[in-house]
């Protein structure tokens, strides 16, 4: 990890222990938010573990998604936990995102959505499959029998349905965070070592 | 105290037992449906151990609720896409009032259903009869990092002021005209002003909380004391040596099934 303002022996800066707890708390609350107020059909679940992983690094982005999804397996729902590996790897993504400069501009932020959405789609088939049966009991299951009922595997269908969903989900995601860290003062920013500044 | 999630502060079986214990069950039970073959092992460690461990624990009314509401939706799901639309080559269906289900595909939902039950009881029993800071205490204790804990316990913490604090940021909004009806994209507009207030917030508050940990040497290196004592009696440790004993004995057994 890049340096930080903070000391650091090993593992996490006290920056990263001090932000890492308000990012998951800011997407388990603001997933809430986002269903009940907007209605949008999209999670917009992993702005926080985005941000941290844009921010401070790879490591830092995927602790964050780890630990939100044991979160929210610990407050609300335990059917969160199996996912937790695919929040991390897309914490991870988003510190390679960070560490590659793509901030600077909308579309490579754009483009790291894209590319995140059909990796979580990919890791999350697997496990959707193997202990959901394919379904989640929310909207999107409409897609995964549509899909098998053009013919598609189980694990087919999962992987279409995330393959239609999370690029989207995860690009509004990076478009939000990017629109953010371009208002933040660049003192503030300053603070966080992952990002390329211009 | 805080809201703590799925803790529920009672007295019981479970309560007494070291978090590890229980967590070393729960991997267990989960391995378990996983490894057994037969589909109604799920419902049968439901019924014959997470059922009777939650209510000796004076929590079975609020575990039945919690793991109906939470799997319901899924289980339907489950029966009516896997029910309809389950790809097999078996034709044989059974008709329910006006719709054909497909036998395989019942059966598939009967399987991870039951299996799901587990996955999701499992943990759900274990977080209602542990006491947040009491798990991340007994893991930390035995090798999980300390920063890790740390996160744990302060994002539990701060969970219900950050979810305040997100509703009065909505609601400023529009006082101030934020459009939250209207067409998808103008919805999607209105992400940006609902989250940046949060953001900005955030990463103001993580430098006051950083200077915070610093001030009080979290990074320093060195055994740390606990103020409390979580008891770990021997028959609790055999416990555990049993528990992963009969998970490895299941391992074995399916590696020398699916060989032979």
């Amino acid at each position: 990890m890049a340096p930080s303002t903070t000391s650091q022996r090993g593992g996490l800066s006290s920056t990263a222990l001090a932000l890492i707890p308000i990012a998951i708390a800011i997407n388990v609350a603001l997933g809430q938010l986002v269903q009940s107020i907007l209605k949008l059909p999209i999670y917009l679940d992993s702005i926080g573990t985005v941000l941290v992983g844009v921010l401070l690094g790879p490591l830092a982005g995927a602790i964050t998604g780890l630990l939100a999804n044991i979160i929210w397996g610990l407050t609300l729902a335990p059917s969160a936990l199996p996912f937790a590996a695919v929040a991390a790897v897309i914490g991870l993504i988003a510190g390679y995102a960070g560490q590659y400069g793509a901030t600077q501009t909308w579309w490579k932020m754009a483009l790291f959505g894209v590319l995140t959405g059909i990796v979580a789609a990919a890791i999350s088939a697997p496990i959707a499959t193997y202990v959901f049966g394919g379904v989640t009991g929310a909207g999107t299951d409409v897609l995964v029998a549509m899909f098998q009922n053009l013919g598609a595997s189980v694990l087919g269908a999962s992987f279409a349905q995330g393959a239609v969903s999370d690029p989207l989900d995860k690009t509004i995601t990076y478009l939000v965070v990017w629109a953010i860290i371009s208002a933040l003062p660049r003192r503030l920013l300053a603070r966080f070592g992952n990002i390329q500044q211009r | 105290m805080h809201r703590t999630g799925l803790f529920i502060d009672r007295a019981g079986f479970l309560q007494r037992r070291n978090p590890l214990t229980k967590g070393t069950g729960v991997v267990l039970l989960v391995g378990a449906t996983f490894l057994l073959p037969a589909p109604l092992t799920g419902i049968a460690l439901l019924v014959g151990a997470l059922l009777p461990l939650a209510f000796a624990s004076a929590v079975g009314w609020r575990f039945l609720e919690i793991l109906l509401k939470t799997l319901l939706p899924v289980l339907i799901s489950l029966v009516l896409v896997q029910g309809l639309f389950f790809p097999s080559p078996d034709p044989t269906t059974v008709a329910v009032g006006p719709l054909l289900f497909r036998r395989a595909g019942l059966e598939f939902a009967l399987n991870t259903g039951s299996r799901l039950l587990i996955v999701a009881g499992a943990p759900l029993l274990l977080f209602q009869t542990t006491h947040p800071g009491m798990l991340v205490q007994a893991l930390t204790q035995s090798g999980m990092p300390r920063s890790v804990g740390y996160i744990l316990l302060v994002a539990l913490q701060l969970l219900p002021a950050i979810s305040e604090r997100a509703v009065g940021v909505a609601e400023a909004q529009r006082a101030r005209g934020l459009e939250t009806e209207g067409s998808v994209l103008q919805r999607i507009r209105g992400v940006v002003p609902l989250v940046s207030p949060l953001i900005v917030g955030a990463l103001i508050e993580a430098e006051e909380r950083a200077m915070a940990i610093e001030s009080r040497a979290f990074n320093a290196p060195g055994p740390k004391t606990w103020i409390r004592d979580i008891p770990d009696p021997p028959v609790e440790r055999i416990a555990r040596m049993v528990l992963l004993g009969m998970l490895a004995a299941l391992v074995v057994w399916r590696v020398v099934a699916a060989i032979g």
